[in-house]
């Protein structure tokens, strides 16, 4: 399995997705078609745990602005990632800038409705 | 039978735990849907008033940026006043007049004035900054004190120099009596000549003393009678290139400079032309000026400035007056001005046009001329010939500045629409209980003008 990188545009955030265990988010997410966008994503995601996840995972997501399909795509990777939890050990820093209060409310949500995920908030 | 019931109850329990799972899921989703939109409208609400709060900044720096600007234009404005006294208030007496004007242009639905607006706070503002700024090229207009090169050089009126030439002849024909009386002349002869030889001398001098004012048109015989007079001599004995400065002496110099020199009474030479140089002709016509530019800069000749036949301004000195409108313009189009301040140059270079192509810089007629300049150009006369704080002219009452309006306006100098509007309006009421003193208001009959 290849590692992942799609490049950051004014709209959409740069991804990493590392067989080493290493996923980072980063930047805004306003894609005109988010579950489009995301789709590569999910399935190197889906397929990293059935095929080549390490054991350990860290995901890093420092998103500043996103749209609300994208809220609602989070809670469906969230649950990808909540479904491979049992077997995985996976570790997501959600970081957020200080003056960011819609971020840090959006983490709260999800640490909220991800019981078992371990979610650290993260303010920069 | 008992089979099939325990097959179907667990094939019930199996579509309820499926029903259950599915509808969990679907609470779940409604919940973070509920979840999305709450923080989407508290996110929206927060933008909204971040956007609000900015544009709040945004109109705040505006405004400032405005204020500076009409500083910065009150600024120019009042270094033209203070500069010289010639001016005084003038600049900020002129939009004051020219905005009172244009309101009441604005009220006024008649003739020319149908297509006239000064409504919006825009329009307004860019009357105002064109009337604060339409003398603004004076700034370049030299006064003596930045030219000045020697300890004594001043603005000097030369009839105290010709006076004591005067004097000097004055002295000569007394001594010459002496001379005659030496000589064994019969003295009551030599008295009596001597007196007469003196009496024309003190009634040259008037008539020279009294041209030199200005007040009235210098017909062509009392120019002959002057000339005449010029060609009086008295021998001068001093050294007259030493004391000066390069640019003056390298003028002198060209002259025969050695003594006893005999000397005429009033001369035109050659140290008083003050060459033109660098003198960008192609930019001058680029501008659109048209008035013709004098061969020399200045010409200070004595018995050519004596000669000048109306006011005071050689034909020179009168191109350099002008050439302030001309520096308004040039450094107006210099402006970035935005889109709705686009007029400004326009409006404030031509109040010195007339409506029949015979103003200045542009030679514009009416149909170039915008109201707003031809509001302007009211309010500069006016605002002269009423000011009773100019050095050179007394104050003229109300009814004489308007009847010389009139007169501008019967030659087509000034727009008589604009005229009437000033007079039925009674603003020149309003204007002259602010900025004329109480003896020069009396009573106009404004109906003969309309």
């Amino acid at each position: 399995m290849e590692n992942l990188v799609i490049k950051e545009t004014k709209y959409t955030p740069k991804i990493v997705l590392d067989t080493n265990g290493i996923i980072s988010l980063t930047g805004k997410s306003y894609p005109e078609n988010t579950f489009e966008f995301y789709e590569p994503m999910m399935k190197w995601i889906e397929n990293y745990f059935q095929t080549d996840s390490i054991g350990m995972t860290t995901i890093n997501i420092e998103i500043t602005y996103f749209n609300s399909s994208s809220s609602k795509l989070f809670f469906d990777f969230f649950d990808l990632l909540e479904e491979n939890s049992k077997d995985n050990k996976i570790v997501i820093n959600w970081i957020y800038d200080e003056e960011n209060e819609s971020a840090e409310e959006a983490g709260e949500d999800f640490i909220e409705d991800f019981e078992d995920l371990d979610i650290n908030l993260v303010q920069k | 039978m008992a089979k099939s019931n325990s097959k179907l109850v667990v094939e019930i329990e199996d579509l309820k735990q499926v029903f259950e799972t599915t509808t969990n899921k679907l609470i779940k989703d409604i919940n973070r849907h509920d979840k999305i939109m709450a923080r989407t409208d508290k996110d929206q609400m927060r933008e909204l008033k971040k956007l609000e709060s900015r544009l709040l900044e945004v109109e705040m720096l505006q405004q400032s940026q405005k204020e500076l600007l009409d500083a910065f234009i009150k600024l120019i404005a009042s270094a033209i006043d203070a500069k010289s006294k010639y001016t005084g208030g003038h600049c900020e007496r002129v939009p004051e007049l020219s905005i009172m004007i244009a309101n009441a242009a604005n009220a006024a639905t008649h003739g020319i004035f149908k297509e006239f607006s000064a409504e919006t706070e825009d329009e307004k503002r860019e009357l105002s900054i064109a009337a604060w700024l339409h003398d603004c090229g004076k700034v370049t207009t030299p006064v003596y004190v930045v030219d000045k090169a020697t300890k004594l050089e001043t603005i000097y009126n030369r009839i105290h120099e010709i006076r004591t030439r005067f004097e000097v002849i004055h002295r000569d024909k007394t001594i010459e009596a002496l001379n005659k009386k030496l000589n064994g002349e019969d003295v009551n002869k030599v008295d009596i000549w001597l007196e007469s030889e003196h009496k024309k001398l003190i009634e040259e001098f008037e008539l020279v003393a009294n041209s030199n004012v200005g007040a009235e048109f210098m017909k062509d015989g009392v120019k002959d009678i002057i000339k005449n007079i010029s060609s009086r001599t008295w021998t001068r004995n001093f050294d007259d290139t030493i004391g000066l400065a390069h640019e003056e002496k390298k003028r002198v110099l060209l002259e025969n400079s050695t003594t006893p020199q005999v000397e005429q009474l009033l001369s035109d030479k050659i140290r008083h032309i003050i060459p033109r140089e660098d003198f960008d002709y192609e930019e001058y016509e680029r501008m659109g000026f048209k008035t013709k530019v004098p061969e020399h800069l200045y010409n200070l000749g004595e018995l050519y400035n004596i000669c000048v036949s109306a006011g005071t301004l050689s034909y020179e000195e009168r191109f350099k007056i002008q050439e302030h409108v001309q520096m308004t313009l040039v450094m107006l189009e210099k402006l970035p001005f935005p889109e709705y301040l686009k007029n400004v140059p326009l409006f404030a270079g031509a109040h010195h046009e007339t409506l029949i192509g015979t103003g200045y810089p542009r030679q514009l007629t009416i149909d170039d001329m915008p109201i707003a300049s031809r509001i302007m150009a009211i309010a500069d006369v006016f605002e002269a010939l009423t000011a009773s704080d100019r050095p050179y002219k007394e104050p003229k009452t109300l009814s004489a500045s308007i009847k010389i309006l009139s007169f501008m306006v019967k030659d087509q100098h000034l727009d008589k629409d604009i005229f009437q509007l000033f007079l039925s309006s009674g603003i020149y009421k309003v204007y002259a209980k602010k900025y004329l003193l109480p003896a020069q208001i009396d009573e106009v009959n404004i109906e003969q003008y309309l």
